[in-house]
């Protein structure tokens, strides 16, 4: 738990420092272009990794927090025992997932791109970096899924 | 056609749906399997992966996480609520005002921004907690705000029927533009009538008549908060920033006029931030794995065959019209907004035209049939965002969305078979 | 039996059934059915429906997409050569631009892909691209003083209107006509058939054909189909490509009359500027090459093209 406790905190904080930049970096956007008269070259790009960013590792945070959008209208039919157990193959179907499209299949994008040297166009920042994020929340999700299995925290 | 990629899809969407697998990750799961029917098992995971990752790359959805760290900051720093208290002097003694408040902000929103997403996502996080305070159920008001929101995508300016000027190889974009305005405005009147009538039979509180002093006094509170839609939508008008960054500025002002009222400090604004994260989160990961589902079935050409079957039926102009906006309704349940557009327009156009429809006409009945797919389960991005925000489930928003729907398509079927709805304003100009 | 030897080519790219360089391959996709004897077939998805330029190259290089058409300005960020198509008037007319893109140059460029994993196979004729603006004409250099245009996302693309004394502002092409109409932005720059078939012009009624740039549009293959085909396979799909890149030149020079007619009929003012005054004020951005030793080389040698 302890380990959870930290991760949370973690991924916490480095979402809502993204979610500050994002804010200044297209607040940047318009004050160069409308104000200073030099639009600047790279916030848009910037703008839309970012995005990457706060999505995919949102999406570990939320996984943290078990605040998905779902449908529960047969498993609440169920006895409470029987709900348990499908929970727990919800959680393994989610798992094998993550580790066969988001682990797997993100690192061997984040492998294209970066043995085939791929850069951003305004940022020249290699893409292989901004698709990192993909293989990372993929693994935050198994991690958080095995810790609600082991911890029976279901619900 | 192939029939296994379309069973697969479909029966390991409904089963993973069903037994409680949250939706994204049923969304994602079923288009994976779906694509491991044609493509080796390596390319078709990173082909996901992919999908997941280029479908948020995309600068106009900033606006969601945007208008939803806004909304947070209004509500935290007593914005919404003064606006809320304004609103309520004006319509308070009408049945369901809040909900008539909601719907007529959620389309001049969507209207202005031309998008439904990030209307839903403005309008649930300020208007949302003000309803529930007011005894107006959670699932009400997410239903109201997640179908009008729709609404603005047919009023102008829209990206959706810009788009569909490109796939439909030139339709002029000023004239479907003014086409827009009449249903829009149409199918609005009948959502708010829908949503008083609900509102009178579930007994919602509804206020005492307002006297001209409570008006002037609620207004000049009101007022600083009121401004922030001027420079918006000012700001939008007069060409000083884009629709999508539109929703920086709204940050930055409702994060000033929060700190001059001193409802919130320096140390609460992590936690804004980051709970604005997670509910974008919830939307964003929904979005991303639409987009291997959007993706997955054109690979697979299922919508091209699905129409070729159905369009064999008759050649009755009044049966074709009826099948093109079932076979639209049914595959918007599915399928998001931009990516049917770009499939179907190029293959209904020809059918269209062929029936003596005019491609404005058309334009407005496809996006306002899409529009009713964005809210309707299990997959549209506006639902996802309307009950996302609302901290609903998408089970229980199903009733009060019912006769909400119903009413959209007594107004699509009006707008498919009287042109003059969408035509009479584009000729009045020569367009 | 044939047809489970069918080998089927799934061909994705953003344009729309109308333009010039999809009916084009459409030819080359029959013209590929019949050579083969019905043993190879392409399947084309236009509209982006399998997703952006730079999203379909990744999926070549993924391996789920056999085939697309990109612009050489998006090639360069995977293929890095293909910036030199970016530059400023370093064709001297149509005839150059041919005989760079059929010569040995051309074919070198598009090979080098082939280290990306992205086969080129040729090209499609992209014209040129030229200003057009909401306000007032632009007639020189001059006119562009101040004027927010906007561009593609490339360093070059931005370099350039910087030189001629412009603010370049890379805006996305689906938000490019609100931010016209709204005036975020004061003008943009592209070929005759795109500004037609976007309906920028129902919004700017100037346009200027000082024709800067000439970046080509590139058919290309995954390697991981193309070392799977056959030198049999591999012949006939160049062939076909290279006959539908022939008769794609005449389409594309149709379309761009047709293009210009019909915007001057929609009251479009066209200029035919002086090019010389521009040519001028970008002149030292070739000098700016001088340290990137490939690219300068192939400026200098494509300047030495007949
Ligand atoms: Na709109
Ligand atoms: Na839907």
């Amino acid at each position: 738990m302890e380990i959870r406790k930290k991760i949370d905190k973690i991924l916490g904080s480095t979402l809502a420092f993204i979610m500050a930049v994002m804010v200044i970096n297209v607040l940047w956007q318009v004050f160069t272009r409308f104000i200073v008269g030099t639009p600047s070259s790279f916030t848009d790009e910037l703008a839309r990794y970012l995005m990457i960013w706060v999505g995919v590792l949102g999406a570990a945070y939320i996984s943290g927090k078990r605040m998905h959008v779902a449908i529960d209208l047969i498993p609440r039919k169920l006895s409470e025992a029987k709900q348990a157990k499908l929970k727990i193959f919800v959680n393994i179907l989610i798992i094998i997932f993550c580790l066969a499209a988001l682990v797997i299949g993100g690192f061997r994008l984040v492998y294209i791109t970066y043995v085939l040297e791929q850069y951003s166009p305004a940022l020249q920042i290699p893409l292989a970096l901004v698709y990192l994020v993909i293989p990372i929340s993929g693994l935050l999700i198994i991690f958080y899924k095995i810790s609600d299995i082991l911890n029976k925290q279901l619900f | 056609m192939e029939y296994i990629p379309v069973i697969i899809l479909v029966l390991s969407f409904v089963s993973l749906l069903l037994i409680g697998v949250p939706v994204a990750w049923s969304i994602a799961i079923s288009s994976l399997l779906t694509m491991m029917v044609s493509i080796p098992t390596l390319p078709a995971l990173t082909t996901v992966s992919q999908r997941i990752g280029t479908g948020l790359d995309s600068f106009a959805l900033l606006a969601i996480p945007f208008f939803v760290l806004s909304g947070q900051l209004m509500n935290k720093g007593g914005i919404a609520h003064r606006l809320i208290a304004f609103a309520k002097t004006l319509v308070g003694a009408l049945p369901g005002g809040l909900a008539l408040i909601n719907v007529i902000s959620a389309m001049l929103m969507g209207a202005i921004a031309g998008s439904a997403m990030a209307s839903a996502s403005a309008m649930g996080s300020i208007l949302g907690p003000e309803m529930e305070k007011e005894g107006y159920s959670k699932e009400f008001g997410a239903a109201v705000n997640i179908t009008s929101s729709t609404i603005g995508l047919v009023i102008p300016p829209s990206n959706v029927l810009i788009v569909y000027s490109l796939a439909s190889g030139g339709v002029s974009i000023a004239a479907l533009f003014l086409a827009g305005y009449i249903p829009g405005i149409l199918t609005g009147l009948f959502l708010m009538i829908v949503a008083s009538f609900w509102a009178k039979k579930k007994k919602y509180k509804v206020g005492k008549r307002s006297s001209i002093k409570d008006v002037v006094k609620t207004f000049i509170a009101a007022f600083p908060s009121l401004m922030l839609l001027v420079v918006v939508i000012g700001g939008i008008v007069t060409g000083i920033f884009t629709a999508t960054e539109a929703s920086a500025i709204a940050v930055l002002y409702t994060l000033v006029l929060a700190f001059w009222y001193k409802e919130i400090t320096v140390k609460s604004l992590p936690q804004i931030f980051l709970d604005s994260c997670g509910t974008t989160a919830i939307v964003m990961l929904l979005i991303g794995a639409s987009m291997s589902m959007s993706w997955i079935m054109s690979y697979e050409n299922i919508p091209q065959d699905i129409s070729t079957l159905l369009l064999g039926i008759s050649d009755n102009p009044i049966v074709v019209l009826l099948i093109i906006n079932l076979l639209l309704l049914f595959v918007g349940i599915f399928m998001d907004m931009t990516p049917a557009v770009l499939i179907f327009t190029p293959i209904f156009l020809p059918i269209i035209t062929k029936l003596g429809m005019d491609p404005v006409q058309f334009g407005i009945v496809m996006v306002l049939n899409l529009c009713i797919g964005l809210c309707t389960p299990p997959v549209g991005s506006v639902l996802f965002v309307g009950v996302g925000i609302a901290n609903t489930t998408i089970e229980k928003v199903v009733k009060p969305l019912l006769p909400l729907f119903v009413s959209m398509i007594i107004a699509l079927f009006l707008v498919t078979y009287f042109p003059e709805l969408s035509l009479w304003l584009p000729r009045l100009f020569d367009l | 039996n044939t047809l489970q030897d069918k080998k089927v080519i799934k061909l994705a790219h953003g344009l729309d059934m109308s333009h010039p360089v999809h009916k084009a391959m459409v030819f080359m996709a029959q013209d590929l059915e019949k050579r083969s004897n019905g043993t190879m077939a392409v399947e084309i998805y236009p509209n982006q429906q399998l997703g952006t330029e730079r999203q379909a190259l990744e999926l070549l290089q993924i391996g789920s997409l056999d085939m697309t058409k990109v612009s050489a300005a998006v090639m360069e960020n995977f293929s890095p050569n293909m910036k030199v198509f970016g530059l400023p008037f370093l064709f001297r007319d149509r005839a150059h631009i041919f005989n760079v893109l059929d010569g040995d140059i051309g074919k070198e460029l598009l090979d080098g892909g082939q280290k990306y994993w992205l086969k080129g196979l040729g090209y499609y004729d992209s014209g040129s691209r030229s200003f057009y603006t909401k306000e007032k004409p632009v007639e020189s250099p001059e006119d562009l003083k101040g004027l927010k245009i906007r561009v593609m996302e490339s360093i070059t693309a931005m370099n350039m209107v910087n030189s001629l004394g412009g603010s370049p502002t890379p805006i996305s092409w689906g938000e490019l006509y609100t931010s016209l109409q709204q005036g975020v932005v004061d003008g943009a720059e592209n070929n005759p058939p795109s500004f037609y078939l976007s309906r920028h012009y129902e919004v700017c009624k100037f346009y200027s054909l000082d024709e800067h740039t000439s970046v080509p549009d590139v058919l290309i293959m995954g390697t991981h189909l193309w070392n799977d085909l056959n030198e049999q396979q591999q012949k006939w799909v160049q062939t076909s490509v290279d006959l539908s890149v022939a008769h794609q030149r005449e389409l594309w020079a149709k379309a761009e009359q047709e293009a210009l007619d019909a915007v001057k009929k929609a009251g479009v003012q066209v200029i035919n500027p002086d090019k010389s005054k521009f040519q001028k004020k970008v002149a030292n951005m070739y000098e700016g090459y001088k340290d990137e030793n490939e690219i300068y080389n192939l400026i200098n040698r494509i300047q030495k093209v007949e």
